[in-house]
């Protein structure tokens, strides 16, 4: 890692109060956004990449976007998972520009230069040249020319991978508190995938984070799911995080349609509303535990959502200091009676860029960056429950965000 | 306007109620009149807005997934009284409409739609667009859809999809 008191411009300093204030020029600075690259998404992380049920059989590939870097997931002929960058080794040219398929060898269309499902350089036209003229230097090595690798690490059928060797396993990257709550999720039940959901929002990656490891604002701002008991301040819940607070949690317990001395103060609680097709909101408990709403935040780029019954992986793609995409990727297990993945996609209805809750967040973090732009010397307030960065057993509190910010100047040496 | 599909045959009255079908569904979106929308639909309907990524490789994951006019009747409620979003205008654009057949259980149409979206002191920008499958029915006297499946081309939707297409 370099070292960590280079600022990109010099002048950027973090708030004297600490990780409960957040300056606005992290979600707005070019050079800020440069440093996350190259510290977070390409330093010693573990990145989310694809499921195994997306490329189950050799050959089968998957694009997927890690940072600003495009790779490819393929199943190689050992069974193995490679992650490559989507980059030809000649002219950068992409050698995948499919979203999914089976392949036996990755081709560039430019000039045809041809690499195994190991990225390894097979061959290339002409690299003798023709009648005498021309060719490849004698010297050219085609072992130094294949597509750059990535290291690779998988769990229960989640493929995770990383530009830097980290120094962990996954394992140890997620810690035995976040790997309980991925284990409850991916148990090793086989998966299947139901769909993709794809959004692009105006606003810093970060604040997907901050908004999944803000219990806080669901009880006020998603009135569907206050109104419906879904989720809900006043109901038995949690927020843990791992030891360097780069993952998070937050646990709830579905509740009922009902007023007391918490709905009082959320103005979101419509106790008149009916819905007309109940269909909608029937969910079995299909997990051990009383939990209903499991939503993990693991760093750098992977929400892991269980809300009832809705299942998805949420990658976040940053695409520059102010856009990221957000992708979902819906899944159930193999083993699934028709009628549960019938509900897992009724409960759809509640999630993606027209979710009955999640639109709400999508459009919170574009006005947020809407106000934080042009304020770059503003600072947003992290006190809710405090300034301490502990687990805590209700949802009153921001403290996964400072977690969240902890870690993250420790990396981004702010 | 309605064309037929090669072999179909129908008679203009019927190609001016499906012109009014269609014509008036797009003026109740254009008017932003969303407590009308549901009534295009009979009271067993299935409506979904599903990318052409998931449709073509037959995944069933739908941006929206409703089953019944009560499903949809809850989502105009949900977006009315639940949801937060900036204020926009959204256009709905229905062209190419080609009835391909008729049969028993009703009739398959299919047509185009761009939707667009202006969102406050932004320019008007393209925001959907793909292709309607449609059955529609003579419900008691009334022309309406029973299956209304838009795919979208993008599955990359710019902000948020509040308002149907």
């Amino acid at each position: 890692m370099a070292a960590p008191d280079i600022d990109p411009r010099g002048s950027r300093h973090w708030p004297a109060a600490g990780p409960s204030r957040v300056p606005n020029w992290v979600y707005t600075d070019p050079g800020i956004f440069a440093r996350e690259q190259e510290r977070i998404f390409e330093g010693p992380s573990w990145l989310y990449v694809c499921l195994d049920a997306e490329i189950p059989n050799p050959g089968d590939f998957t694009r997927s976007k890690l940072g600003t870097r495009e790779v490819v997931a393929v199943r190689g002929a050992n069974g193995a998972v490679n992650v490559l960058v989507n980059r030809c080794a000649h002219r950068s040219m992409q050698v995948c520009s499919a979203n999914r398929g089976t392949v036996k060898e990755f081709t560039c269309p430019y000039h045809q230069w041809t690499y195994d499902l190991e990225g390894k350089l097979l061959g290339l036209p002409f690299r003798r040249g023709f009648r005498g003229q021309g060719g490849m230097p004698e010297d050219f090595q085609p072992e130094e020319h294949g597509l750059q690798r990535l290291a690779v690490a998988g769990r229960h059928g989640v493929v995770f991978a990383s530009f830097a060797q980290p120094n962990e396993t996954l394992e140890d990257y997620l810690g035995p508190t976040m790997l309980g709550w991925f284990d409850r999720v991916f148990s090793g039940r086989e998966l299947t995938v139901l769909g993709y959901q794809r959004q692009r929002l105006p606003s810093n990656w970060k604040l997907m984070f901050e908004n999944i490891k803000d219990p806080y604002h669901a009880s006020l701002l998603h009135v569907f799911l206050v109104t419906f008991g879904l989720f809900r301040l006043d109901q038995q819940s949690a927020i843990e995080m791992d030891e360097t607070g780069r993952h998070g949690v937050l646990v709830s317990r579905r509740g009922e349609q009902k007023l007391n001395d918490a709905t009082a103060q959320m103005s979101a609680f419509r106790g008149d509303l009916r819905l007309a097709d109940p269909r909608l909101l029937e969910p079995v408990r299909e997990f051990p535990g009383d939990a209903t709403v499991v939503m993990q935040t693991l760093w750098p780029n992977l929400i892991v959502q269980q809300q009832s019954n809705g299942l998805a992986m949420r990658q976040i793609v940053p695409i520059d200091a102010q856009n990221f995409d957000l992708v979902w990727t819906h899944f159930g297990y193999a083993d699934d009676p028709p009628e549960m993945t019938q509900r897992r996609l009724r409960q759809s209805n509640l999630f993606g860029p027209a979710g009955l809750v999640s639109a709400d967040d999508g459009e919170a973090m574009i006005l947020s960056q809407a106000g934080i732009a042009g304020n770059d010397d503003a600072e947003c307030v992290v006190e809710m429950g405090g300034r301490e960065i502990a687990n805590v057993p209700h949802m009153v509190t921001e403290t996964a965000i400072r977690g969240f910010y902890q870690h993250y100047r420790a990396v981004m040496g702010l | 306007m309605i064309a037929a599909a090669p072999g179909v045959r129908a008679s203009p009255a019927l190609r001016a109620r499906l012109a009014d079908l269609y014509g008036a569904y797009d003026a109740a979106l254009a008017e932003g009149e969303y407590e009308r929308w549901p009534h295009f639909f009979t009271e067993a309907c299935v409506y979904k807005i599903i990318p052409r990524e998931n449709y073509d490789s037959g995944l069933p994951i739908a941006m929206i997934y409703a089953e019944s006019r009560a499903m949809l009747t809850d989502r105009i409620a949900a977006l009315r009284k639940t949801m937060l979003y900036a204020p926009r205008i959204m256009r709905n654009l229905t062209t190419g409409i080609v009835l391909h057949s008729i049969d028993a259980d009703g009739m398959r149409l299919a047509a185009s739609f761009a939707a667009f979206q202006t969102l406050l002191n932004q320019p008007s920008k393209v925001f959907l667009v793909g292709r309607y499958y449609d059955r529609a029915v003579d419900d008691a006297g009334t022309l309406r859809f029973t299956e209304r499946i838009c795919v979208t081309d993008a599955t990359l939707v710019p902000t948020s999809l509040i308002f149907p297409i």
